[in-house]
């Protein structure tokens, strides 16, 4: 079975498109981490097709259900944005063959295919519909959940994993190549860090509404304090550090005013879920999440880097796009778990949601106040990768749990867990997705 | 008097990855009269509630861009980093005015 990245049009990416069609007729209901690692150790259990083959038995395993009755495999083929096999190296064979190989020796080591994870779980025999949601897992849901709607599933695992090799993050690949293709070739040449767009917008919104870097302190605190609570997460298994206001503002810049504690740390990690259908998903065994809606950005920018006014301009729109297909408004969130992977640019989502009314401008006031998990206006519940190491999908599982009431000790108390919204990643490009505890 | 900065992840054995310098390596170092603590990319809090926890009373535990101000706190006749990494630690301790140490090389120098 070959496996095609999903076509454009099952993302809902323009406004006016009205309530989504499949509004509350698809559920989340498992849920498979696997464990954190800093970097690959060279076994073949911990390599990226490993922990993934693991996060999946894991979902499955929570859901209840019979392996054989999943017919769907939505997945990200990517498992990296900056750690690539260095030309020349040997290939790692005892991990290679230690599974089930396709044609690319690489496939389970520095990136994942659907043909990988089918040929090493034998007990998914009723595979009928593959497809990839290529970028992140936020993309994968949005694929995976139309397509349940569509009907080209019914029950269906949405995987996202991520690999990081020993040595330095953004050294290899293209970077070290004497040729970038596309415009790539001209963002890279300039050899700036990855947040390096995240700050100039930062530093634009600090002008421009009278804010300072420091005001940022309490979000990251609040981040790596909800962390601390997410047992999957890479600081709460192997490093369980705060992040104090006085660490925050002694860090060193990477690219001013972003510093080393706004950038998020790549590690290794996989996650899935398992999908249904609303139907199907109330005889099963964890409480259904509904999907009332889900909604993408494809905004290109004028130039290389999105100006404020772009970023803005482009939240208000996604915002919009997120509440007209859910049917709901700012108001019916019970919280948020919008996308930290540059910390720096989680306002920029969150006052485009309006969130607890906010305009542009206002998040930073916001964040003095009481963000916390037990208060009455949760920021980012999940902690982020700020708070669990670099993946892309802990406000996902999050928002997943909270509204299970499985959090733990992250469950939200300050309000009632009902309506939640988490995507990202790019404020100017992301994809996102509305979760209910109740079907309409 | 000496002054050693240790740089944490990739050179202590505490560190992520582990380095080869031990925690006793430290221990011995502030026994012998030397001014001892951390310049490294963990949080501050972090890397004192680290030295709590082992017991070791540090002079100070910084940030990495921050030797300099560790020289102008501490008066010594000579300051060393030891670290792992040319961009993050040998380059900013000798702009720092310190001299730089790999680990190897600190294990295998004659400290007295």
């Amino acid at each position: 079975m070959s496996t095609s990245p999903a076509p454009a049009s099952v993302y809902r990416t323009k406004e006016g498109l009205g309530l989504w069609e499949h509004r509350g007729k698809v559920a989340a209901l498992g849920i498979g981490h696997s464990p954190t690692f800093r970097r690959w150790d060279g076994t073949p259990e911990n390599s990226v097709g490993g922990i993934s083959l693991l996060a999946l038995r894991r979902a499955i395993d929570d859901a209840g259900v019979n392996p054989a009755d999943i017919d769907g495999l939505v997945m990200d083929p990517s498992t990296t944005t900056g750690a690539f096999w260095p030309r020349g190296k040997p290939l790692p064979w005892g991990a290679i063959n230690a599974y089930n190989r396709t044609d690319d020796p690489l496939d389970g080591i520095t990136g994942l295919s659907a043909a990988w994870i089918l040929a090493n779980m034998p007990e998914l025999t009723g595979i009928g519909f593959t497809m990839y949601g290529v970028g992140c897992m936020s993309n994968a849901i949005c694929v995976a959940a139309q397509a349940i709607g569509d009907g080209r599933a019914h029950t269906c695992l949405v995987l996202k994993s991520w690999h990081n090799l020993e040595g330095r993050y953004y050294q290899g690949g293209a970077n070290a190549g004497n040729a970038i293709p596309g415009s790539s070739a001209i963002r890279s040449l300039w050899g700036t860090p990855a947040c390096f767009g995240t700050a100039v917008q930062f530093a634009e919104y600090c002008r421009r509404y009278g804010k300072s870097h420091d005001m940022m302190a309490p979000f990251i605190e609040n981040s790596r304090q909800n962390g601390l609570k997410f047992p999957e997460g890479y600081w709460a298994q192997h490093r369980p550090e705060e992040i104090t206001p006085e660490d925050y503002q002694a860090a060193r810049w990477i690219a001013k005013p972003a510093n080393l504690f706004d950038n998020d740390m790549p590690i290794m990690v996989s996650a899935a879920y398992l999908f249904t259908t609303a139907e199907r998903a109330r005889h099963l065994k964890q409480k259904p999440v509904y999907i009332l809606n889900h909604a993408t950005s494809r905004t290109r920018p004028r130039s290389l880097t999105p100006t404020l006014d772009e970023v803005e301009e482009d939240t208000a729109r996604t915002a919009r796009k997120i509440y007209e297909g859910a049917g709901i408004t700012a108001d019916d969130l019970s919280f948020e778990n919008m996308y930290d992977g540059f910390a720096l640019f989680h306002q920029f989502h969150i006052e485009g949601l309006g969130y607890r009314g906010l305009k542009f401008g206002e998040a930073l006031d916001f964040y003095q106040t009481d963000i916390s998990i037990s208060g009455p206006n949760p920021v980012s519940p999940s902690g982020g990768n700020i708070g669990c190491g670099r993946s892309r999908f802990w406000m996902h599982t999050d928002c997943i749990q909270q509204l299970q009431q499985r959090a733990g000790p992250r469950q939200v108390t300050g309000v009632k867990p009902e309506i939640a919204v988490s995507g990202g990643p790019m404020p100017v490009g992301g994809n996102y997705m509305v979760w209910s505890a109740t079907p309409d | 008097m000496i002054l050693i900065s240790f740089d944490i992840d990739g050179t202590l054995e505490e560190g992520d990855p582990p380095g080869i310098l031990t925690i006793d390596f430290v221990r011995e170092a502030k026994k012998d009269g030397f001014l001892v603590g951390s310049c490294s990319d963990r949080p501050i809090s972090a890397q004192r509630a680290m030295w709590e926890r082992h017991g070791i009373d540090v002079d100070f535990a910084v940030s990495k861009h921050m030797l300099s101000d560790v020289k102008a706190r501490f008066r010594a006749d000579v300051y060393y980093h030891i670290g792992d990494r040319e961009d993050l630690d040998k380059r900013p301790a000798e702009r720092a005015g310190f001299a730089f140490l790999w680990p190897h090389e600190a294990l295998t120098k004659p400290w007295g």
